[in-house]
């Protein structure tokens, strides 16, 4: 999908805003028609991060490496990078036209190829034939697909999308994420996502960056961020886990919720108190008599495909997804093979709440 | 039989048109006596006691009066020249005030509500006595001073939200498609802000053609048309001052109204 | 965004032409003619000669905020209903209309062979002796005011949700117990900026009283007038002038109290 040549790279770059600091000491490359995800709540850095690479931003400190030049203090007009806006930021006194035409026009090119430029564009964002409408007049599906032409039409080496589906209802984002995939293959052009939605992480990216408080937890490719989260928050953040607390007893040997349960995880201390994720879809429900665990089930929901189930077994929760339904109130069994407990080790940051359950 | 329903619809009906009754006392009162006055400027006598037949001799007299013409000069020219300025500080203090820091801006605003709410009198007293101090002698030049500086309030007034609601995005935009930061001033900033620009300026040229407190006591060699209102009101009721005052009042009336139409009055 | 310095012109224009002439004032107020300091001036403008003329100013623009409030209440709160923008826009537009034409206006009807007495007289009545009575000066108050009561209030009702009296009636309020436990307390904020508006042009007023009262009606507005225009004594005057600010923060600063929020902010 991406070539290996590192196209931009973040060196040890932090940042405060008078006296909080919103970046640590971040390192981070991207490479050539890559497309990178950061992830992370609001208020994790990572939108900060993105107007650091436009260049709205300088770093409090570390640097900005473009092509292995240090365009640390370029102003974003001298950059070869463009940005769809979190609420698009079209110009209201300009018309569809002339909103992709303006990067064009200031670069003073001639009429033909600008109006030749700005028609391939808008046959890329299916919009022909709104050239003359006024971006008032736009729906927000619409707006977007301009705002996104408009960046395009100068063929940045990178593009920046500041969570730029937030706007947008749940199918529309649905289709846009795929188009977006789409248009980025077709393209060529390395993409710099933000968003707080892992879904939308997990579907579109090559790579996906985890952030949280400033720092980055983990840097991985989807599959690899969801079946082996670093961390606990990794693991809250990316799917709704089953997190709990266990203790390695030894290698390939893990106690938790007062059992002993086989597993693949091996190189930990003897007795090393652990966090270990289990994901709802991984936990099978069988016979009572052939079960690791026997519990109750509390509550059902049906979400579609499965169905929800709370099984409580003494003092631990769990949240198991099954496709055929239990009665409330049934006893049921609980089975989970090795290779689907994930245990990682213990940071100082720890479990937002001890238990399965999700706060 | 009448149902409490109809009752109630009867009384609601009643009361609809005590309401309507209301205001249309209401707008009697405050626009009877200026339809008199405009009606009286086309009277042939000069007595206010009876119509004798239409005349426009008033606004003859008016336009072959030196004094009139001169003070008519003065005004147009005080508020043209102090709507250019204030227009033009109070959207560059605008633009300041936006990128400023919040205690800053929040001084500067304050500033602004300075001449609001200082009584006019005060204001004219104090730019008089300065103006004496420093010797300059009290003509147009200083009045158009004093015009600026109660215009500039309502121009930054008319901006500053304008700039709040803009997009702070827009900027950075234009800057990420290649602008370099004056021409995304003028290329994208401006343009977004421009109907507070115009409404501002407008406004500016009203309370300027409208002004009497402040002219009156910061001019001395010269008068605006308020100021020779004033003076003729001093010695009785003059036809040619009624026909005066019809042509400012419609002139501050269709100003108003297309600042009206602009932004919606209610929310100045 | 680093435009901070936009602002400069603005700062500087408002530094010199409305601040340091406010000092002046001060500064006019506590010194001799000579320039030595004193603080005679205070004592002066409070001689048993114009007491009575501050306390006049204060009465009448007590009685013409008051006739304001129970005149205007009722128009904002029937305005603020159903009514269409183009009356809302009538009732309003005066009072940014010059308020030296709108006077001169009530003058011819006031007159002694102005408008009214030509009716009455001609309906076989005795002619009144109208213009230069205490009650002409205020009327013309009234009539010049009227609008900068009804606004505030107006805005204020126009806001306010209503759901909140649908809630009322809901939990059992009539009509007359929704209006006075949930409208009236909502609008305060109004009414005090509406009080405020009206209050202060109303004290400081002298065009009004001299050109209704024809010389019997003497205001601080007037005593300031004479003090600079016809140069008797300006430091009096400043101190006159510092005394009536001074009375006027604090009143507005106790209405103030009333409106904490400052909701019924629409001074503008």
């Amino acid at each position: 999908m991406y070539d290996e040549q590192r196209l931009i790279e973040l060196r040890g770059v932090s940042k405060s805003f008078g006296d909080t600091q919103v970046l640590y000491d971040i390192d981070l490359y991207i490479r050539k028609r890559e497309f990178v995800t950061l992830l992370g709540p609001s208020g994790c850095g990572k939108t900060t991060m993105l107007r650091i690479i436009g260049g709205f931003e300088m770093p409090t400190r570390g640097s900005v490496i473009f092509e292995d030049k240090d365009i640390t203090g370029v102003p974003p007009y001298r950059r070869r990078v463009n940005t769809v806006f979190q609420k698009y930021a079209l110009f209201t006194h300009l018309n569809v036209f002339d909103n992709i035409a303006f990067g064009l026009k200031l670069r003073k090119l001639p009429k033909a190829e600008i109006a030749e430029r700005v028609g391939r564009m808008l046959r890329l964002v299916k919009m022909e034939g709104y050239e003359k409408r006024s971006v008032e007049s736009l729906s927000g599906g619409q707006q977007q697909r301009i705002a996104i032409a408009r960046a395009l039409v100068n063929e940045p080496e990178v593009l920046l999308l500041d969570e730029p589906l937030g706007a947008l209802d749940l199918k529309l984002r649905q289709e846009m994420q795929l188009e977006l995939k789409s248009m980025q293959q077709e393209l060529g052009i390395t993409f710099l996502y933000v968003t707080h939605d892992q879904e939308e992480a997990l579907t579109m990216s090559d790579t996906i960056v985890v952030m949280k408080g400033g720092r980055i937890q983990q840097i991985g490719d989807p599959k690899r961020i969801y079946d082996e989260p670093k961390n606990a928050f990794v693991a809250d953040f990316i799917g709704q886990s089953n997190l709990l607390s266990g203790v390695m007893l030894e290698d390939e040997l893990v106690m938790m919720a007062g059992k002993e349960f086989p597993c693949v995880d091996e190189g930990f201390e003897k007795n090393e108190v652990v966090d270990v994720v289990v994901r709802p879809e991984d936990i099978m429900v069988v016979g009572t008599d052939v079960g690791m665990l026997e519990g109750v089930v509390e509550s059902v929901l049906f979400k579609g495909v499965h169905y929800e189930m709370m099984v409580a077994t003494g003092d631990m929760r769990w949240k198991v997804h099954s496709t055929t339904m239990q009665p409330v109130g049934s006893r049921v069994g609980l089975s989970i093979v090795p290779f689907n407990i994930h245990i990682m080790r213990r940071e100082a940051v720890t479990l937002p709440a001890e238990g399965g359950e999700k706060a | 039989m009448v149902t409490s329903a109809a009752r109630r619809d009867l009384r609601r009906r009643s009361s609809g048109g005590f309401k309507t009754l209301y205001i249309v006392i209401l707008l009697v009162f405050l626009y009877l006596p200026i339809l008199v006055m405009i009606g009286l400027s086309f009277n042939a006598s000069e007595s206010r006691a009876q119509w004798t037949g239409f005349t426009l001799d008033w606004y003859g007299r008016l336009f072959r009066d030196a004094r009139i013409i001169s003070a008519l000069e003065v005004t147009v020219t005080v508020a043209t020249l102090a709507t250019v300025i204030s227009t033009v500080i109070g959207t560059l203090a605008a633009i300041g005030m936006h990128s400023m820091k919040q205690g800053w801006s929040n001084l500067l605003t304050n500033v602004a509500y300075l001449p609001m709410t200082t009584p006019d009198i005060v204001t004219g007293v104090s730019l008089m006595l300065m103006f004496v101090f420093v010797r300059w002698p009290l003509s147009k030049w200083t009045m158009l001073c004093a015009h600026v500086a109660f215009d500039t309030p309502y121009v930054l007034f008319s901006v500053l939200p304008r700039l709040r609601q803009m997009n702070p995005n827009l900027y950075e935009a234009a800057l990420d498609l290649g602008c370099r930061p004056t021409k995304a001033l003028f290329k994208v900033i401006l343009p977004e802000i421009l109907p507070g620009v115009i409404t501002g300026a407008l406004l500016a040229f009203t309370m300027s053609l409208d002004d009497f407190v402040i002219s009156y006591f910061t001019s001395n060699t010269d008068q605006n048309l308020s100021m020779i209102v004033y003076s003729a009101a001093k010695l009785g009721v003059e036809p040619t001052m009624y026909a005066l005052s019809t042509l400012m009042f419609l002139v501050i009336l269709a100003l108003l109204l297309i600042i009206n139409r602009r932004s919606k009055l209610e929310e100045i | 965004m680093k435009r901070s310095w936009y602002a400069t012109p603005y700062a500087l224009w408002m530094l010199i032409f409305t601040i340091v002439p406010l000092l002046f004032v001060v500064y006019f107020a506590f010194t001799t003619r000579d320039g030595a300091f004193t603080v005679e001036n205070f004592g002066k403008s409070f001689r048993p000669v114009s007491l009575p003329v501050v306390f006049d100013s204060f009465r009448l623009a007590f009685f013409c905020t008051v006739i304001c409030l129970v005149v205007g209440y009722p128009a904002a709160y029937f305005l603020s209903g159903r009514s269409g923008r183009a009356v809302v826009v009538l009732i309003l537009l005066p009072m940014w209309m010059n308020f030296l034409l709108r006077t001169y206006a009530m003058m011819t009807l006031l007159e002694r062979n102005g408008v009214i007495n030509t009716i009455l007289e001609a309906v076989g009545l005795p002619p009144q002796t109208l213009i230069g009575t205490e009650a002409a000066v205020l009327l013309g108050m009234v009539y010049n005011f009227l609008p900068f009561m009804i606004l505030p209030i107006y805005t204020v009702l126009k806001k306010m949700d209503r759901r909140v009296i649908e809630a009322a009636e809901d939990l059992g309020a009539p009509p007359v117990k929704v209006f006075t436990r949930v409208v009236i307390p909502l609008s305060v904020p109004g009414v005090v900026s509406g009080v405020t508006m009206v209050f202060m042009p109303a004290v400081t007023t002298f065009a009004i009283s001299r050109m209704l009262g024809n010389g019997n009606v003497y205001l601080i507005g007037d005593t300031i007038e004479n003090y600079f225009i016809n140069f008797s004594n300006r430091n009096v005057g400043s101190a006159l002038s510092l005394v009536l600010m001074v009375l006027i923060v604090i009143s507005i600063g106790l209405l103030r109290k009333a409106d904490p929020k400052g909701e019924g902010g629409a001074l503008w």
